[in-house]
């Protein structure tokens, strides 16, 4: 027994050397800025001079700031969206294609993942020259069905800003989530197809009865990474508005951005940057409970 | 001066020594032991080829003048520069000489005490006489000089000579005029105003503009110097009134909050639009237009009832050199400061950048092309006041508050009294 023991101890100190290096990186490259970020929030810094301690004054003012509360909203529009556009209907598409258009699947999954291949930028960057209301493809294509009526300068309204932001979000990552559900769909046993159909099932009633509870984890798992994903957003909002026309589509990260980078008020940004993170957590662990099965751990 | 250098050698800076010894090896040893000096100076004027044509024309002939002196020179680009000068100055490790833009950002040096006074050197020898006066005034705080200004920008209206011929329109004195044509061009079917406001600066020159037209020249500086009384005025409100309505009678381009600068100068240069107000770096935007297009000027015209200086031109200087507190060398990097604003080196910047700069006379015509030499020479030399850009001028923060505001002001979705109430609480607040 006793040799088992050591053995045991052993190997849990090999393990421990092998995590080490990943535990000292993210240390040093997560745990620590995070820390740093806590501990700048109580301060009033502009970068330059030194910093002034003000306590929780960051977090009151933050209470109070109503763009910081209007782009949170957005996100939470974003992530809204995420659910519905890009986490359902991929699945949805996901079904499509392996249950009735398997001949095609690749090379449907192939146009589909174009968009997740390209970096953001390239993406935000294209969709800059659709929009464009002089040469932009969006107000041609609705010239040309004859819809003159709805042309609009797309990025530079506030009434359709965000809109607009939030389609091209769709568009970038709805490919992931295809690829990701298209593999859990194929893992679904060929044989409770085959008794639904004997039972005269349909596709409609197959995908609600069948797939869907059948790859319930996937859909929770996704469901997950859109809701953080969409809490986090920036990159494409950035290329796309920056946040524009007057923090019309504002989104938290952008609006840290903008304090920090900016503004320089760098406490300030980081209390926005040590909130969003604490909601965004708080957000992940609420979805995760939320979508849980009765006899699910 | 010899025991100053034999200290400075033998000092603690045993690392200083070693590249001042290689680097004095690599010029020529006979010159070093006399009046060997050692600068570290840092400069922006990199990526672009003009500039990096310009900085290696000015070292090179810095070090045959001065061979005594050597430099230790770091570039880097614009906006990586500002981060890594402020990361220096922040963890007081400043070079001896350096690049900094005027306005906001030298201010904050200032404050922190780390900006060397030029007043007593800039009295000697006339150096202080050879810069125009408004733009030394740009570079001081409190009466004192901190960096000598190195070149200009200036906004005025630009637009196609051969469209204009082609449609029979004339250029406008008064700002009526100018509503007028604007309608006239809208009914021939184009944008009359090119403007692509994403990145918010683009649309301040026109709040500016008739902010000075409006009320005068100086406001923001006079929230800037701390003045107890500065106030937008009636004026703000009434500015981004104005403003608004150009906006809303539709003579920008659609969507142009969403549009980039480059996005509006392709309507400009293609004739989609007429007119663009934008800086004097509109003459190297508009090289590569297409054939036939002529490049023309004119002043923002006057606005009747107007309490400002109807002549007044919104130009800022772009960028200065200063020295730091903390270099020990000052006599040499106050003569490197004179070298690099000396007629011939600026005249030669002028030639390479095409960029008005702020040294008397620099800006020859030959150097400049005609059109620059055009509005440096009729327009600026004929203006009462120069105003720098507002949103360099103003903090940072402010600067955020103010181009929020006007693109709401622009946008309907913030009314002119509440971007003017906004607008001023920021200067307020931040100084």
């Amino acid at each position: 027994m006793s040799t088992d023991i050591g053995l045991a101890k052993r190997h849990n100190r090999a393990t421990l050397l092998f995590l080490a290096p990943a535990l000292i990186f993210v240390c040093a490259f997560v745990a620590y800025p995070v820390v740093y970020a806590g501990w700048l929030s109580m301060f009033e810094w502009d970068g330059a001079s030194d910093p002034v301690f003000v306590g929780a004054g960051n977090f009151l003012k933050l209470a109070a700031d109503p763009v910081f509360w209007a782009s949170l909203g957005r996100n939470l529009l974003v992530a809204l969206s995420a659910i519905v556009f890009q986490v359902f209907l991929a699945l949805a598409i996901a079904y499509c294609l392996v249950r009735i258009v398997p001949a095609f699947s690749r090379i449907f999954l192939f146009f589909y993942l174009v968009p997740v291949m390209v970096s953001e930028i390239c993406i935000g960057l294209l969709w800059r020259f659709m929009y464009n209301p002089y040469f932009g493809l969006v107000n041609a294509a609705l010239k040309a069905v004859g819809l003159d009526s709805l042309k609009r300068g797309w990025l530079g309204e506030s009434e359709t800003a965000f809109l607009a932001v939030v389609v091209v979000m769709s568009f970038t990552y709805l490919g992931l989530y295809v690829l990701l559900f298209t593999a859990a769909v194929r893992s679904v046993p060929e044989s409770v197809y085959e008794a639904a159909e004997l039972d005269g099932a349909g596709d409609l009633r197959k995908f609600f009865s069948i797939t869907v509870p059948m790859v319930w984890d996937a859909v929770r798992a996704n469901s997950l990474l859109a809701i953080i994903g969409s809490l986090k957003t920036f990159s494409l909002v950035f290329v796309l508005t920056n946040g524009g026309p007057s923090h019309a589509s504002e989104v938290v990260s952008t609006y840290l951005y903008k304090m920090g980078f900016a503004s320089f008020q760098m406490g300030y940004a980081a209390t926005i940057g040590f909130v969003q993170m604490a909601l965004t957590a708080l957000a992940a662990w609420v979805v995760f409970r939320f979508l849980r099965r009765k006899g699910d751990t | 001066m010899q025991l100053e250098v034999l200290h400075k050698l033998f000092g603690e800076e045993t690392v200083k020594l070693k590249s001042v010894l290689i680097a004095g090896a690599s010029l020529a040893l006979s010159t070093f032991p006399a009046t060997a000096g050692e600068l570290t100076f840092w400069h922006a004027y990199a990526g672009q080829q003009d500039k990096v044509d310009f900085i290696n024309f000015a070292l090179e002939a810095f070090a045959k003048k001065h061979p005594d002196i050597t430099l230790d020179v770091v570039a880097a680009e614009q906006s990586a520069y500002k981060t890594k000068l402020n990361t220096a100055m922040a963890s007081g490790n400043p070079p001896d000489v350096f690049y900094t833009l005027p306005g906001g950002f030298l201010n904050a040096f200032v404050k922190g005490g780390q900006m060397y006074a030029l007043d007593q050197d800039l009295a000697k020898d006339g150096w202080r006489e050879s810069f125009l006066e408004s733009a030394i005034a740009q570079t001081s705080k409190d009466g004192h000089t901190y960096a000598v200004p190195v070149d200009v920008d200036s906004v005025v209206f630009w637009y196609d000579k051969a469209l204009f011929a082609e449609k029979g329109w004339t250029v406008p004195k008064t700002y009526d005029e100018l509503m007028a044509l604007a309608e006239k061009i809208k009914a021939d079917g184009l944008v009359p105003f090119a403007l692509g406001n994403k990145d918010s600066w683009p649309a301040t020159f026109w709040f500016q503009y008739m902010e000075m037209r409006l009320k005068g020249s100086g406001v923001v500086a006079s929230f800037v110097n701390g003045d107890a009384n500065a106030s937008l005025g009636p004026e703000g409100e009434k500015a981004f009134e104005k403003v608004a309505e150009i906006a809303k009678s539709e003579y920008f381009p659609t969507g142009f909050n969403g549009m980039s600068d480059q996005e509006a100068n392709m309507l400009f240069l293609n004739g989609q639009a007429a007119i663009l107000l934008n800086g004097t770096w509109q003459i190297g935007a508009s090289a590569d237009a297409p054939e036939g297009f002529d490049l023309g000027y004119f002043a923002f015209p006057t606005v009747a009832g107007g309490a400002g200086d109807q002549s007044d031109v919104l130009a800022g200087v772009a960028a200065s050199f200063g020295i730091s507190e903390k270099a020990e060398n000052k006599s040499d990097a106050v003569t490197l400061l004179k070298f690099l604003s000396s007629p011939e080196v600026m005249t030669k910047y002028v030639e390479l950048r095409k960029t008005m700069v702020t040294v008397k006379g620099a800006t020859t015509e030959a150097a400049a092309g005609p059109v620059l030499y055009g509005i440096s020479n009729d327009l600026m030399n004929a203006a009462g006041h120069l105003d720098s850009f507002y949103d360099t001028a103003m903090p940072p923060a402010a600067t955020n508050t103010y181009y929020t505001a006007l693109q709401g002001a622009l946008d309907g979705s913030v009314t002119p009294a509440d971007a003017a109430k906004r607008l001023e609480g920021a200067l307020k607040d931040n100084k």
